[in-house]
């Protein structure tokens, strides 16, 4: 004890100790991560995250530098930065916000609550302020020199992105912190993946599709005193812009009293929930993860078309693979977590076309008046799936138990990662196209949901194998790194193509059925052909992978 | 007043009680083993003691101090070694070492100082500033140990400290405690070792699903249970079952059965 200059505080915030804290975070952050079983620094991941971002920052700007006024160009850029950083937050959220390894690392040092919590908070704001900058700055910059705002309106607009995209991450800490309040451990073990799924199905809804539905009916275009733009935050932000633009009517007043008004209440309740306790109640989720393998059924469809996936592996290998991806989605709520919310994603499109009477046949004739592309928009939405599924089937908190396909006689390792793709593709992306077409055939012809769905399946099947051939690793492999996942969100880019070719093909089939139908058979050849061509790719790949534990 | 004392420590999981009232008091200078098989609730007791976990009843009180109601004053006389090894690897051994001084108010220069020597007597110090993602089980060990004694502190609680150190380094260890011991120091050792905690400990305290069974030094544990060695009597006192038989069973299941035959055996 003599050794100690002075006590650390018992319940205040004590300045030395966080100061320690914020620094080994940030160093953490910004640390490379090691790969391929030797120490390698490389671009710091959190960097390469950033980069990646602000291209996608850039390409929204300049994709919106048509927008006609700058509450439109904001509302739209807005929302997809608070989208996206909400998005990050759910990916990364338990390395992000709470990281069971700091309750091993931390608590039994003498670090007090309120310590532990602003140091969080700051690596936090870090982390997603730098994120919101560096998707806003390419349209911060757009926003001044297209409206004549200049260097003040270019500033005003990368504050409010920063306000609103912690906001947006705030509401995220929100939701889970009241889920495992709410539940007890047994019941919040169970139900925080489908509180993910629901989080993300928010947030898509209220980020990405109601300001495009503004768009659609014009009322953003005119006045923003239309219903809906007092209950979508991003306006409130984007009223807040046109007022810093020189345009001081009252509702843009109002909306700035509601941004910063909602932005001060979330920032607040979040910060009131995060503790070094609550780290400690989420490790003890961990350590006392229920049973579940004995009390929980898919459904029967998913069940009868696992079956026949397993039925299909040929070799014992694949049936290695398979049995492990299954076992692993089955039981791993950390894996589920970071796949689940994908399926939010497409649903709340589906609610959404519903709720605004947008479906129409895909294949019948083409509307006088171009509407919202609500089919385009669910089929995007279908093929990123296999995004979440693809990055997150290599990884695990348990990775280095790969070993044992290094050390077992594996005569084809391939055949491990191919059976993990047949369990995702029979077990998981075949009965939720299943599941889609009978909500699809009740508000479409089921012919044609059935040919779109189809055409979308095979789009995803094969961009499925592109991004496999990104992520080349053996399933669960790969250590769960901060930034890993959301630094895949730059394959994006991959997904427009895949856009494209959906919209190119659903056009031909409504034109001429038959060079459509040839086109669909193409696309069905490319997608087996992608597939041996992964497959003789990942052979090269893993010949020279060796154990990085 | 005793260095540690455990009144009626309970955790409980669920419907799961992982420690059941325990009753312990650790004077100061004493080196005590803490034993008891898989599951035992050896290191739920550890993770009490040193404010990773609330009990669920009872109170784990550091030279008198309660830590679940002063956490951060009992805090600061413990050191502590985990059994997981869990530390920020993304960080070298002077920036965690560093980061510790800190969390503890070190003088930054003694902090430095300790941490140069401890990874020199180690045999680490070439390995100062380089990433901990590529060290060794046994590397990562000895940074922790360093970690759980920079701040020079009265108790030392250790859950299986010797995993994946070499022989040498063992030894060494040892020794230290014993030594550390003889200035004052109070050690907490939870291990399976039989022989490591027959070499250096002085009072022997072993559990079994969550409750102590048995408590004194390893002679009197010897005479209790009539056994020559600490091996029988944690054996007579933890195990359930004929050694023997289940040797024979699990052979029996690795050979199916027959001399030879290592494959398709189980038809």
């Amino acid at each position: 004890m003599s050794d100690v200059r002075t006590e650390p505080a018992e319940h205040g915030v004590d300045m030395r100790q966080l100061r320690a804290l914020i620094a080994a975070g940030i160093r953490l952050d910004m640390r490379s991560a090691r790969r391929r079983g030797r120490t390698r620094l490389g671009m710091p991941p959190m960097v390469s995250m950033l980069v990646t971002y602000l291209i996608i920052g850039s390409f929204l700007a300049i994709s919106l530098w048509k927008t006609s006024d700058p509450f439109t160009f904001a509302l739209l850029t807005l929302s997809a930065a608070m989208f996206m950083t909400a998005v990050t937050v759910i990916m990364e959220y338990s390395s992000v916000v709470v990281n069971p390894d700091d309750h091993d690392i931390l608590s039994h040092r003498p670090v007090s609550s309120r310590t532990y919590f602003w140091a969080k908070i700051a690596n936090l704001f870090f982390y997603v302020g730098s994120t919101a900058l560096a998707l806003s700055l390419p349209a911060s910059i757009a926003i001044g020199l297209r409206f004549g705002g200049g260097v003040p309106l270019a500033i005003s607009y990368a504050l409010l992105a920063i306000v609103g995209c912690v906001s947006a991450a705030a509401v995220v800490v929100l939701i889970y912190s009241t889920a495992i309040r709410t539940f007890d451990s047994q019941r919040f073990s169970s139900a925080i993946t489908y509180v993910h799924s629901a989080a993300t199905l928010v947030l898509t809804f209220g980020y990405v599709l109601v300001p495009r539905m503004l768009m659609r009916e014009g009322v953003a275009l005119e006045i923003p005193q239309g219903r809906w733009v007092w209950f979508v935050p991003p306006a409130w932000y984007a009223g807040t812009v046109e007022l810093a633009a020189g345009n001081p009517g009252t509702h843009n007043v109002i909306f700035l009293l509601m941004a910063l008004g909602s932005a001060g209440a979330v920032i607040t309740l979040a910060l009131s929930l995060i503790s070094l306790d609550y780290s400690r109640r989420i490790a003890e989720l961990a350590a006392t993860s229920p049973n579940i393998a004995s009390d929980r059924r898919g459904s029967r469809v998913s069940t009868r078309l696992g079956l026949i996936g397993r039925a299909l592996c040929r070799t014992d290998e694949e049936r290695a693979g398979y049995d492990l991806m299954g076992r692993y989605m089955h039981r791993d709520r950390k894996l589920r977590m970071r796949i689940y919310p994908a399926f939010g994603l497409p649903l709340a499109v589906y609610l959404f076309g519903l709720v605004t009477r947008s479906f129409a046949d895909p294949f019948g004739p083409r509307p006088v008046e171009e509407g919202f592309p609500i089919q385009e928009l669910l089929g995007f939405y279908c093929v990123f799936i296999t995004l979440f599924f693809a990055t997150a089937m290599t990884q695990s908190d348990q990775w280095k138990a790969s070993w044992i396909f290094h050390a077992a006689p594996v005569r084809d390792r391939v055949a491990i990662i191919v059976g993990a793709r047949k369990l995702v593709i029979w077990r998981y992306i075949l009965p939720f196209f299943a599941a889609l077409f009978v909500l699809l055939s009740l508000v479409i012809p089921p012919v044609s949901a059935a040919v779109y769905l189809i055409l979308t399946l095979l789009l995803s099947l094969l961009t499925f194998s592109l991004l496999s051939l990104a992520s080349p690793y053996l399933p669960l492999s790969q250590s769960v790194e901060k930034t890993r996942q959301a630094r895949q969100l730059g394959l994006v880019m991959l997904l427009g193509v895949a856009m494209g070719a959906l919209v190119a093909i659903k056009e031909t089939i409504r034109d001429a059925p038959l060079p459509g139908m040839i086109a669909v058979v193409l696309l069905a050849l490319l997608a087996v052909l992608s597939e041996v061509a992964l497959r003789k790719r990942l052979k090269v790949r893993l010949a020279r992978e060796e154990f990085a534990g | 007043m005793h260095a540690i004392e455990f009144r009626n420590l309970t955790k409980r999981f669920d419907t799961v009680d992982a420690v059941r009232g325990v009753d312990l008091t650790i004077p100061h200078g004493q080196i005590c083993g803490y034993l008891g098989p898989n599951g035992a609730g050896k290191t739920t007791t550890v993770k009490m003691a040193v404010g990773m976990l609330m009990p669920t009843e009872g109170t784990a009180l550091i030279e008198g101090i309660n830590v679940a109601e002063r956490p951060v004053e009992a805090k600061m006389r413990i050191g502590f070694v985990p059994e997981t090894g869990a530390l920020y690897e993304n960080l070298t051994p002077r920036e965690y070492l560093a980061l510790v001084g800190n969390l503890y108010h070190l003088d930054p220069e003694l902090a430095a100082g300790r941490t140069d020597r401890f990874l020199s007597h180690f045999g680490i110090a070439d390995a100062t500033d380089r990433l901990m993602t590529s060290f060794s089980r046994g590397m990562r060990q000895k940074v922790l140990i360093s970690a759980a004694l920079i701040h020079n502190p009265s108790i030392l609680f250790l859950d299986e400290p010797l995993s994946g150190l070499d022989a040498n380094t063992a030894l060494v260890l040892k020794e230290l405690l014993r030594d550390l011991a003889a200035r004052g120091k109070t050690i907490f050792y939870c291990s399976h070792i039989l022989e490591v905690v027959e070499r250096i400990c002085d009072r022997v305290v072993i559990i079994n699903r969550g409750e102590i069974v048995a408590d004194g030094a390893v002679d009197e544990l010897k005479v209790l249970t009539h056994q020559a060695s600490l091996e029988d009597a944690f054996t007579d006192l933890t195990s359930t079952v004929d050694v023997d038989s289940i040797v024979r069973a699990l052979s029996d299941n690795v050979t199916g059965g027959e001399p030879g035959s290592d494959r398709g055996g189980d038809s």
